[in-house]
């Protein structure tokens, strides 16, 4: 199953860095909003994916049952989501702004800063 | 030596405090500054003796141990004759500089550097450590770049000082890399114990390299063909200046290196071949070119050059004899190099001009000046019974008996000499005769005080002359003693007897004379002979350096284009060959262990597989919005099927937000066009597939490798999770507890990000979308009213069992805020501005989960600990509860969450006008 | 180990930024409340320094949860400096930002974006657990866009627009590399990770992936050859005060991350990582240097700059011996100090030169004395000329990179020391030597804010140049405590 996983991550990685790569800057945010998705798809996956019992402990238990999937992922993913969801309000603004004051949607003719 | 540094640290001082001085006693400024060179001159003289004995002054201490730096003076013989030149023409040209820029604006400037380029003189002179030395080596150029560029509002002046800067700076890297091997091959950086190890450092592999880099060093420093050029355009400067660095000191610097490393370096075959040819070089160009010149100050620029040239040969040759000449002509060539820069300022200040072919009958109107020159000029000219008499005859002595190169170096430096005499009488005897075309005379220039240093060093000139003891038996003595190392034999004298140097001192005089008498016809034949060279030394620098920005601009402009996506590409690229790097170097499989494959998630995958090729291929806003949306909802389902509730509610919540978001931004941009080419396309899917394909195989090669699944850290986590931290959602006491840190990071990062787009869209759109959106209907509006109080009730139940069962503050926080939200839609006849609401939240939110870091720190326990209450009470929906710290983080959580997603869509609620795009 | 509360650095620029929000309107207070925090932040800071000098690295386990479960913070000596320099640099640019940043900008909340700038980098340098630093470096990232966004002018915007796209990408790979290091090693702590692979626990390919991924996304932050491109296009565009802090703090929490990661977690993986690294730091000094030659604006110079000496840290890094991590150290302090001053020299030069196209200023030599003296002493460090502080850096560095016989590496470096002497000279002549240009904008006045923070500095720069003695010997513990293998 991990293998699928990391495989779908993969695809989307590279769906992302396709859309990245894009002069529109619509399609960078979709790509940014993508590869966020991908990442944490793929750190699920990497540390293994268990056999879909959470870890919460059941009342009377002491610790989790067994075989329960690695809680520390999943803390670490949700850091990142609620992260990448604040960039990416920050960022999607931002191009927005962009577009509005620059008069483009075209990355290419974000130029004039750089020489 | 206490004394010689107490000077030193009074130069020093006077540097800075001299805009004041110069404030406060203007008149008597240059007097003033004049002082401590005075004082440290007529130090020296009492220590002439002692030195000539063989005791050495020196005084060492501490200061940067880590880097084996040491502040250690040594003034031997060598360091001594060139710190008696410094203090002692310094004094005089402080003097005449206060009287030569009186009223002038360059007059507190010139002070400030001239005194900073006699301290950083001093310390080359007097430094026992090589470092520095060197670091008294780069002030010299530094100074110098400003003193050559004290008529900074003349771009010729700056461009000059730019060469000089350039070249010397160039240098001093060398030189500083060819210090740091010295250092590496004779094991230490003290000048005494390097001295002691020549053999050492002669015989190490590294040799040539220190060679080649000391060498540069000190040829671009003594102005050595081909990096002469800086030097005659270093005239720039105001006189005083030139008369100082330009001619007594600052060129000395490196001739004095190089015979300060005469015994560490010297007498190899490369090194004799080397400074011989160069140095004999450099002598003939200098005197060649100086014919050509006629301007007073270039003239004497390019017979300082040939000066130099002279002198490096000497060191060149190496025999003791020539050491001996060198250690005179240094001293000699000072004692008349300044004074006639200094008349040639005093000309210049009188009569408008530094041009020769006009100056005419200054003689009469300034007799003293007129004397001075003389006696300097006879003194260049080798004519008896003057100092530079005795220096000729030595020099020559030298080169007749050079070994093999005897031959070359005699004739050139018989050429070079003919002309040195010819340049004399130019420069110290025609302009002031008399030839009836008497001028004006500026009354500027006849101030006493500008005749007081050329008068006294052409008088000084004269007395050594007659009496060469007073020079060789002690000063010249030490300073061959300790350049040779051994004990010489110096004893100069005037009269030799008639013998073949005596009849070539003759013939140059002679020879000096005809080419003085023909010296337009001498003039034009050397201008030819300039102009045989397509392009002078300092246009070729100057090609150099614009070819080099050229080169800079073309090579920035290839990097740094302007596009974004090829530098993403550009990063995408790394990434890729990184991990190949990577792959290449460690022995990894693609045996991935894990779990049995099942449907379910199969079928999520299509989900996204569909979505993700919908965003690629899309030209529609609204069908790549819904393919995002396809996305997360997909990765949300998977995290709820592997067992990871926590993160599909949260997933699913911020989706929805995200999509909202998007919604509300999307429209007011363009839809999405085709604007890359079809080949442009390809490239990029070729790339992103690689890339994509590369981190696919590296978290392949991850998991493949014996994983590391027992060991976690998480299992000491799950296993305290109910016992030592009270929770029973492991996810969730992870977040509020054991890395509650993260979580601290993280809701800083929203409110940043809320705050943020507040800031970005503040001011901007009065339009509000509410109403355009025509959302407000009955309908909607009445269950609203429902739905808001539902809403949060449920909002609350999440926040409080977070910590037992999947929900938190987080979630509950993003519940709370839709409820909020949609009461806002509902409101559309409320204005949206002009609530701080929001921010009240993120402040509290933060500051609940700030404080909540703290109550243990009264109980001597560590910031951030939980601090629980006794017991725990049942609530309604939620079950048994504790409470503790950790609870109240994550409430700080919820408010701030409901503060920033309020903050950005009421933000986005209000909008402007749409705008067409601009199609380029 | 010591007791320190090392936590203060965390709650007094939190609480600064939430005292902040509360003040939104209130400007003078704000302006005091920015100033003091950054005060107390690098009074802290020298009181840290002195407790590891006295008795070693300081740590912390937030919550009580011994390390690796809970996240550890840890000053060592190179944190210690690192954070105190912080408070340095933020106590200049507050006093700065009274006098240069608009009241529209206050008004957008200015210094509660920079105190939470500050709260990030401290988070940074202090917490000794990767995927807290990621966390750090996106609280410093988001307020570092919504900084440089701020002013919303259109340079700013469209800088900003490759700044935050580029450092998501580089955030990104920095994630996917801390989820490669939880799956092969089981743990988030450095110095459990440089144990563990001390024990031969975690796969060789899995360390090696890990250490790459870090490796890229650090040289990105850093702004290491090629990767750079967002600093140039974007560091010129802001206000003056966020430009200074900017160009001294940020790239160097990407370098700190790459000494952090490469001696206390992945010391195993140098012999890999440090050859590649020597090459790409000369090509940053190289395409740095030349990228300043080509300019003719003056922030613009000094970006291309920062690049430049970027690659004289990075190469400290590389040449992997603790002389030249101790130069590496010393290099970075001196240049934070250094180039913070050259940026509000580019200020005052703006307002009271004309402007910052070299062009159409000049005469400042004459008007503004103090100026060019201030200026010299920064750019002439900067420079390498002795024997001001940068000469020093450079000499440790020189002297270990040629004492390793790494005589191409020693040769470039110095190279491109004449071109940086170059460059500063180009400022020099132009806005300082030359004469007011005809059509150059009138001077404005300088409020003192923007002269107290450049005396502040320089006097620091001066301090180094006669003194380095103590700053090398902090550098020197520094180095020697990231090369001894840590404890848990």
């Amino acid at each position: 199953m991990e293998t699928l996983i990391i495989l779908l991550a993969g695809f989307l990685f590279a769906c992302g860095f396709f859309l990245i790569l894009r002069r529109n800057i619509t399609q960078v945010l979709i790509g940014v909003l993508f590869l966020s998705q991908a990442a944490n798809l793929a750190i699920l996956a990497v540390s293994g994916l268990g056999t879909g019992i959470s870890a919460i402990v059941q009342n009377g238990a002491a610790s989790p049952p067994s075989g329960h999937a690695d809680p520390l992922p999943q803390a670490l993913i949700l850091t990142a989501i609620v992260i990448g969801f604040g960039v990416f309000s920050f960022a999607v603004v931002l191009l927005k702004k962009a577009f509005r004051d620059l008069g483009t949607d075209d990355t290419d003719h974000l130029n004039k800063a750089d020489f | 030596m206490e004394f010689f540094l107490i000077g030193l640290v009074a130069i020093g001082v006077g540097t800075v405090i001299w805009p004041y001085v110069a404030k406060t006693s203007a008149p008597w400024a240059g007097w003033l500054s004049a002082v401590a060179p005075a004082a440290i001159f007529l130090w020296l003289l009492t220590q002439a003796g002692p030195i000539a004995k063989g005791e050495i002054p020196s005084w060492s201490g501490q200061w940067v141990p880590q880097l084996n730096v040491a502040l250690s003076f040594r003034l031997d013989g060598l360091g001594l004759l060139l710190s008696l030149l410094i203090s002692g023409i310094g004094f005089l040209i402080l003097i005449y500089g206060g009287a030569y820029l009186k009223g002038s604006p360059h007059a507190v400037p010139f002070f400030v550097y001239i005194q900073l380029f006699m301290l950083a003189m001093l310390g080359v002179a007097s430094s026992g450590h090589l470092l520095v030395l060197f670091i008294f080596w780069e002030l010299t150029s530094l100074a110098s770049y400003l003193l050559i560029g004290l008529s900074h509002s003349e771009l010729k002046a700056r461009k000059a000082a730019l060469r000089a800067l350039f070249v010397t700076g160039a240098g001093g890297l060398a030189l500083m890399a060819g210090i740091l091997l010295l250092g590496l091959a004779g094991g230490s950086f003290d000048l005494h114990i390097l001295q002691q190890n020549g053999d050492a450092v002669r015989n190490s592999p590294l040799y040539p390299a220190i060679f080649v880099l000391v060498i540069f060093g000190t040829f671009t420093k003594s102005a050595q063909v081909p990096f002469h050029f800086w030097l005659p355009d270093a005239m720039a400067a105001p006189t005083p200046v030139s008369a100082y660095l330009h001619s007594a000191t600052m060129v000395k610097a490196g001739i004095f290196l190089l015979a300060k490393l005469f015994p560490v370096l010297g007498g190899t075959a490369v090194w004799h071949d080397t400074l011989t040819l160069t140095g004999a070089a450099t002598m003939l160009l200098g005197a060649v070119l100086a014919l050509a010149q006629t301007d007073l100050k270039r003239l004497l620029a390019y017979s300082t050059m040939s000066a130099l040239g002279t002198l490096v040969m000497l060191l060149g040759i190496g025999t003791e004899l020539a050491v001996t000449a060198a250690m005179l002509f240094l001293v000699v060539h000072a004692l008349y190099k300044a004074p006639l820069f200094m008349i040639a300022g005093v000309v210049d200040k009188a009569a408008g001009t530094r041009d020769i072919t006009q100056l005419d009958g200054l003689g009469c109107q300034m007799p003293f000046l007129a004397g001075a020159a003389a006696l300097a000029a006879f003194s260049m000219s080798g004519i008896p019974p003057f100092i530079g008499f005795i220096g000729k005859e030595l020099l020559y002595e030298a080169e007749i008996n050079a070994g093999g190169y005897a031959v070359l170096v005699t004739c050139l430096g018989f050429a070079a000499n003919a002309i040195n005499v010819t340049v004399a009488l130019k420069v110290g005897i025609s302009p002031f005769r008399h030839r009836g075309r008497l001028r004006e005379i500026n009354p500027k220039a006849r101030n006493l005080t500008l005749l007081i240093g050329p008068i006294l060093l052409a008088v000084a000139g004269t007395i050594v002359g007659i009496f060469p003891a007073i020079l060789g038996d002690g000063l010249i003595h030490a300073a061959v003693r300790d350049v040779t190392r051994h004990e010489p034999h110096v004893h100069l004298k005037l009269w030799h007897g008639f013998n073949w140097v005596l009849a070539l001192s003759a013939v140059t005089v002679a020879v000096g004379v005809i080419l003085y008498i023909f010296r337009d016809t001498v003039r034009a034949l050397a201008r030819v002979a300039v102009h045989c060279f397509p392009a002078t030394a300092s246009e070729m620098f100057d090609a150099t350096l614009a070819a080099i920005i050229r080169l800079s601009a073309s090579i920035t402009r290839w990097i740094q284009h302007g596009n974004l996506r090829l530098y993403v590409a550009v990063v995408l690229v790394c990434l890729c060959g990184l991990v190949i790097a990577a792959l290449a170097s460690t022995p990894w499989t693609l045996a991935v262990p894990g779990s049995a494959v099942r449907l379910v998630p199969m079928g999520i995958a299509l989900l996204i597989v569909v979505s993700g090729i919908t965003a690629i291929q899309s030209h529609s806003t609204v069908m790549a919005v819904l393919a995002m949306g396809g996305v997360g909802l997909g990765v949300a389902l998977l995290f709820a099927f592997f067992g990871a509730p926590d993160l599909a509610l949260t997933q699913l919540l911020v989706e929805i937000l995200t999509l909202v978001l998007c919604a509300l931004v999307f429209r007011q941009l363009p839809a999405i066009r085709a604007i890359s080419s079809a080949s442009e396309r390809n490239i990029d899917l070729i790339l992103s597939a690689v890339a994509g394909a590369a981190v696919t195989i590296a978290l392949l090669a991850v998991r493949s490798a014996p994983a590391l699944d027992s060991g976690r850290v998480s299992a000491d986590m799950a296993a305290k999770s109910l016992p030592e931290a009270n929770g029973m959602n492991v996810v969730n006491v992870i977040l509020v507890d054991f890395r509650a840190l993260d979580t601290l990071g993280e809701i800083a990062v929203l409110a940043i990000a809320g705050m943020g787009v507040a800031a970005l869209l503040l001011g901007s759109g009065r339009r509000d979308l509410r109403a355009e959106l025509a959302i407000a209907t009955p309908l909607f509006r009445t269950s609203v009213t429902w739905l808001t109080p539902l809403l949060l009730f449920m909002s609350v139940v999440l926040l409080f069992r977070g910590h037992n069962e999947p929900g938190g503050g987080f979630t509950g926080g993003l519940l709370a805020a839709s409820a909020l939200l949609l009461k806002r839609l509902a409101e559309s006849d409320r204005p949206l501005h002009g609530n701080r609401t929001p921010l009240l939240l993120i402040a509290g939110g933060l500051s609940a989960a700030a404080i909540s870091a703290v109550p243990a720190l009264f109980f001597q326990k560590t910031f951030m600990s939980g601090f629980w209450l006794e017991g725990s009470v049942w609530l309604p929906f939620v079950g048994k509860t504790k409470f503790g710290t950790p609870f109240l983080f994550d409430v700080g959580v919820y408010f701030v969450v409901i503060g920033v997603c309020l903050l950005i869509l009421t933000r986005l609620l209000r909008t402007e006008e749409p705008r067409k795009v601009r199609v380029a | 180990m010591s007791r320190f509360p090392l936590y203060i650095f965390l709650l007094i620029p939190l609480s600064a930024a939430i005292t902040l929000i509360l003040l939104q309107g209130r400007a003078v207070a704000q302006r005091w409340v920015s100033v003091s925090s950054a005060a107390l932040l690098s009074a802290t800071g020298f009181l840290l320094i002195e407790t590891v000098r006295a008795s070693g690295p300081v740590i912390l386990d937030a919550g009580g949860w011994a390390a690796p479960v809970g996240i550890r913070l840890q000053a060592d000596m190179l944190s210690a400096m690192m954070v105190t320099i912080t408070g340095i640099v933020g106590f200049c640019g507050a006093l700065h930002a009274i006098a240069e940043v608009p009241a529209n900008e206050e008004r957008r909340g200015f210094h509660a974006f920079y105190q939470f700038l500050l709260f990030g980098v401290c988070g940074a340098f202090l917490t000794n657990d990767i995927f807290n630093l990621y966390v750090w470096f996106e609280v410093m990232l988001l307020s570092s866009f919504v900084l440089i966004a701020l002013g919303g002018k259109k340079a700013q915007t469209e800088g900003a627009v490759k700044y935050v796209v580029l450092n998501i990408v580089a955030s990104l790979i920095f994630l996917l590399g801390a989820g490669m290091i939880y799956a092969t090693f089981g743990t988030l702590n450095f110095t459990d990770i440089g144990e563990r692979i001390a024990r031969g626990e975690g796969s060789q390919v899995g360390t090696r992936l890990s250490a790459v991924f870090l490796l890229l996304a650090f040289s990105a932050k850093a702004g290491v050859f090629p990767l750079y491109a967002w600093l140039p296009s974007s560091y010129h565009t802001p206000g003056h005060t966020i430009s200074a802090v900017f160009a001294g703090l940020l790239t160097k929490v990407g370098i700190y991350a790459l000494i952090r990661t490469f001696t206390t977690a992945f010391q195993s993986e140098q012999d890999f990582i440090f050859p590649l690294l020597l090459w790409v730091s000369l090509f940053t000094m190289v395409t740095g240097v030349l990228g300043a030659a080509s300019q003719f604006h003056t922030r613009r110079i000094l970006s291309f700059h920062i690049i430049s000496q970027i690659g004289y840290m990075t190469l400290g890094l590389a040449l992997g011996t603790e002389g030249a991590l101790m130069a590496t150290i010393f290099y970075v302090i001196h240049h934070i100090l250094v180039k913070t001053n050259l940026f509000f020299a580019a200020a005052a030069i703006d307002r009271t030169g004309g402007g910052e196209d070299l062009n159409h200023t000049g005469g400042l030599y004459r008007s503004a004395p103090w100026l060019a003296g201030l200026f010299l002493v920064s750019a002439l460090s900067l420079g390498g000329i002795p024997p001001l502080s940068g000469f020093w850096a450079k000499l440790a560095l020189i002297k270990e990179t040629l004492g390793m016989g790494a005589w191409i590496a020693a040769g470039i470096a110095l190279a491109v020391g004449l071109l940086t002497l170059f460059s500063m000279t180009k400022i020099w002549s132009e806005a300082f030597w030359k004469d007011r240009p005809e059509d150059t904008a009138p001077a404005r006045a300088l409020h003192w804010g923007h002269v107290v923070p450049m005396i502040i500095l320089a006097t620091a720069t001066l301090i180094l140049t006669f003194y380095p003695t103590y700053l090398l010997e902090l550098s020197q513990i520094a180095a020697r405590q990231l090369f001894i293998p840590a404890r848990l």
